[in-house]
């Protein structure tokens, strides 16, 4: 019998205004001290470090559950069977020079050895426009299912960027899988609206964000 | 007789050789006389050269043999002259020397090293004993030392029963007289009872603490110690009253010198049976309620004065003068006021003390037979316990099968996954189970200011400490995946084993840390099947007085039955789980399960177990 694939796992809509494209983690008790953590300011950095990979952490392994997977038998050590599933190959990671280079660890931790692709994009000093300086992705890019990483999402020009990029690559709107942890509505407006097929997962939205992120993390304040 | 088989032995070697090599010579010669004719002949060159080449290599050959044995040769007439001399110069003892040189041989041609005649002694015998002040019994300690076996704290079978509740301890009373033998007695009781976890709490301990004015009349022998008023009962009550409810307690340390409590206490824990020893272990009433069994032990008051004077001279460093004074003057006046009287409380007055082998066997019959009474077999009763179709008590929280969860499960449970990828997705999972177990943890709103100037509402951990315990070996493993969900996180531990025997769980080593009461503990075992093992820590913690509601349960896997009976036992303990599996099996493995998880873990084999 040949094994029904599923191609993407039921969502979890949480905001009813964006529809089903964007996933936001449960908001336990947990997820929002962590949110606090990070946005406050009396945070010391190494703490700030601490608690940013614990988020970071608990965001990837939300957007692995979007990941394709078949479904399998197993036999365990006392020879009774067990229902499982299997997770497809063929995925790759894409960071988003810089802050989402902090991200990579917490994908490493959970996949082992994953191809992981970078794109560096800064914006123009004068005219606030973003460019896109740098991009190196792994082989056999258009057809893997791709987990961009970018944390914090103000205006959402720099991912628009991004995505455009990976839209080059011949990469499928529906095979990108955005992780964030924090975003503002506006960003997944402008981001929805321009890219319908796209998933995002992130971990709170607030018309406010953290944008000191890469600076703290990267103690470069 | 021995030499002559010996050397007998070695002539025969001699000749033999000795044979071959003259054949290989007359060959050698033969041959040679044979080449000579051929070549004088000349009958053909071919046929010489053939010769000649065979001739060289028999010249070869026989000319290493005939070293060889030269050498050979030698070397043996060399010992047997050795032999010779040494027999000449021993007379008479020919025999030994010939035994001696064979058994040498023997063990050079064996090659195998000799056992050793001693097995190397378990550490608990060869520790240290601790400094102690006050008794002469090393029955207090919680190891004690019989003729035939160690008994320890080790090993402690359950003491509650399968509600989680407390079985109360037996506690046996032994009183009499100074120096009658009561510790002898205790550790009499204790060596036949033969049960591993015993308690002894000594009176000696709850001497109260003395002022200035008292501590100098005391060094000049005026103080009254054998008076009731020279004990502090309210603690002592409280000390005993919790020790008979299994519960831990810290028993202070009476420095005899000083006459005061030490600032370090000692730690004893709850047991199946507590012995309280002391000259006036009957005189207060509500202590006389708790014991279950009294004892008084009668010995002659001038084998008393005897062993007293023996022991203060020896061991406590006293002058004869001075023990004279305080026997005539406090000891035996308080002997005859106040513990002779209390002898009519007694179940069992035993004469002679520790010899009296006919009185300690009918106590130990007697505490058999209460033991028995009280006890149970736990954990094949927890199995029956789960009834299906009960709801899951409210307690159990279960992380929600996401496919991730599931992934990694179906890799986890898969008999085939090799040992690293087991070891990476289980620490996966453990992960995902901490930050789920998290945040059940109470939490506070607070506002806090950030860098971009607004204030925002954000929750804090609304607890002063979390501290992680677990249970020994498969529990161990969660420890590092806590810690990166908790910053500098304390540890505690605690070590639960299966009795092959008799299936029960049992309670061998635990470390907790000494704040325990006032943290949000979170227990970890990898798998809870009967939830045996997990109910022993919770019990173990709860006798820390650590608050029912500050526990959490924290495991991989857990089967219907354990969650019921764990939570039918401790209502208030929160279980926190991947998954729930339906089945336990008779060798209580959980169904469909994921095997020995720790064994997994630490590529340790399950061998031992099976064949168990």
């Amino acid at each position: 019998m040949e094994p029904d694939v599923i191609q993407i796992a039921p969502y979890v809509a949480k905001e009813e205004d964006f529809g089903p494209q964007l996933i936001t983690l449960k908001s336990t008790n947990n997820v929002k001290e962590l949110q606090t953590y990070l946005r406050d300011k009396t945070t010391s950095r190494s703490d700030f470090i601490f608690y940013a990979d614990r988020l970071i952490r608990l965001v990837v392994e939300e957007g692995l559950n979007l990941l394709p997977y078949q479904k399998c038998k197993v036999t365990t050590p006392t020879g009774h069977e067990y229902q499982g599933l299997k997770y497809e190959k063929g995925n790759c990671g894409v960071s988003i020079i810089r802050s989402g280079e902090a991200m990579e660890q917490g994908l490493q931790n959970c996949c082992g050895p994953i191809r992981i692709g970078k794109i560096l994009i800064q914006s123009d000093a004068d005219t606030h426009e973003a460019r896109v300086l740098y991009s190196n992705f792994p082989p056999e890019f258009s057809s893997r299912k791709v987990l961009l990483m970018y944390p914090i999402m103000s205006t959402g020009n720099t991912v628009t960027k991004a995505m455009n990029v990976l839209k080059n690559h011949e990469v499928k709107e529906k095979n990108v899988i955005l992780l964030n942890l924090f975003c503002t509505p506006r960003a997944v407006k402008s981001l929805i609206s321009s890219f319908p097929g796209i998933s995002i997962v992130t971990t709170e939205v607030h018309p406010v964000a953290p944008n000191h992120f890469g600076q703290k993390y990267f103690g470069t304040e | 007789m021995a030499l002559s088989f010996y050397s007998a032995y070695h002539l025969t070697f001699y000749f033999f050789f000795l044979s071959i090599s003259s054949f290989f010579l007359s060959l050698y010669f033969f041959l040679s006389l044979f080449l000579f004719l051929s070549f004088s002949l000349s009958i053909s060159f071919f046929l010489s050269f053939y010769f000649f080449l065979s001739l060289f290599l028999f010249l070869s050959f026989s000319l290493s043999i005939s070293f060889f044995l030269s050498f050979y040769f030698f070397l043996n007439c060399y010992n047997i002259i050795c032999l010779l001399q040494l027999n000449s110069s021993l007379s008479g003892s020919g025999e030994e020397i010939g035994v001696v040189v064979r058994s040498c041989h023997d063990d050079l041609t064996t090659g195998q090293p000799l056992s050793p005649s001693k097995l190397p002694k378990s550490p608990l015998k060869t520790r240290t004993k601790r400094v102690r002040t006050t008794s002469s019994s090393s029955t207090s300690d919680r190891v004690v030392q019989t003729a035939t076996r160690t008994l320890y704290t080790a090993g402690r079978p359950p003491w509650y029963d399968s509600q989680g509740q407390l079985k109360e301890a037996f506690v046996i009373g032994l009183c009499g007289g100074s120096a009658s033998g009561k510790t002898t007695v205790a550790r009499k009781i204790i060596e036949a009872l033969a049960v591993p976890w015993v308690s002894v709490l000594s009176m000696d301990s709850f001497y109260k603490v003395l002022s200035y004015e008292e501590s100098i009349k005391a060094a000049h022998n005026e103080y009254n110690f054998d008076h009731p008023d020279a004990f502090d009962f309210d603690l002592l009550y409280e000390t005993l009253k919790r020790l008979k409810e299994g519960k831990m307690v810290d028993v202070p340390i009476y420095n005899f010198t000083t006459h005061k409590r030490e600032i370090q206490k000692k730690t004893l824990y709850g047991a199946n049976v507590v012995v309280f020893e002391g000259i006036l272990a009957f005189a207060n009433k509500k202590i006389l309620d708790l014991l279950d069994m009294k004892v008084f032990v009668d010995t002659d008051s001038d084998e008393r004065l005897a062993r007293r004077l023996r022991r203060d001279i020896t061991e406590r460093g006293r002058d004869l003068h001075g023990i004279l004074k305080m026997y005539s003057k406090f000891v035996k006046p308080a002997f005859d006021y106040y513990i002779a009287p209390t002898m009519s409380y007694a179940d069992i007055i035993v004469p002679h003390g520790g010899e009296n082998s006919v009185a300690i066997n009918l106590i130990v019959l007697h505490v058999h037979k209460q033991l028995q009474k009280r006890g149970f077999k736990l954990r094949s009763k927890l199995a029956l316990m789960s009834l299906s179709g009960q709801p899951m008590p409210n307690t159990l929280h279960v992380l929600e099968m996401t496919p991730q969860i599931q992934g990694l499960h179906t890799l986890i449970r898969n008999t085939s996954t090799p040992r690293n990828e087991f070891i990476f997705y289980s620490k996966r999972l453990m992960r995902m189970l901490f930050e789920f177990a998290m945040s059940l943890l109470p939490f506070k709103t607070v506002n806090i200011d950030t860098p971009q100037n607004i204030m925002y509402e954000g929750k804090r951990l609304d607890t002063k400490k979390i501290c992680g315990v677990s249970i020994l070996r498969a529990g161990e493993t969660m420890e590092s995946a806590l810690g990166e969900v908790c910053k500098n996180v304390v540890i505690g531990k605690i070590l639960i084993q299966t009795n092959f025997n008799t299936g029960e769980p049992e309670l061998h080593y635990q470390r907790l840390p000494r704040d325990i009461r006032d943290c949000h503990v979170l227990l970890m075992d990898a798998t809870v099947a009967t939830g045996a093992a997990a109910m022993m820590a919770i019990r173990v913690l709860l006798d820390h007085d650590v608050p029912e509601e500050n526990i959490t349960l924290l495991s991989l896997l857990v089967a219907v039955s354990g969650v019921h009976s764990v939570a039918y036992a401790f209502p208030k303990v929160k279980i926190v789980t991947t998954a729930v599996d339906k089945e336990v099996n008779d060798q209580f493995h959980i169904l469909p399960g994921l095997g020995n998880f720790g064994d997994r873990y630490f590529g340790t084999s399950s061998s031992a177990m099976v064949a168990a």
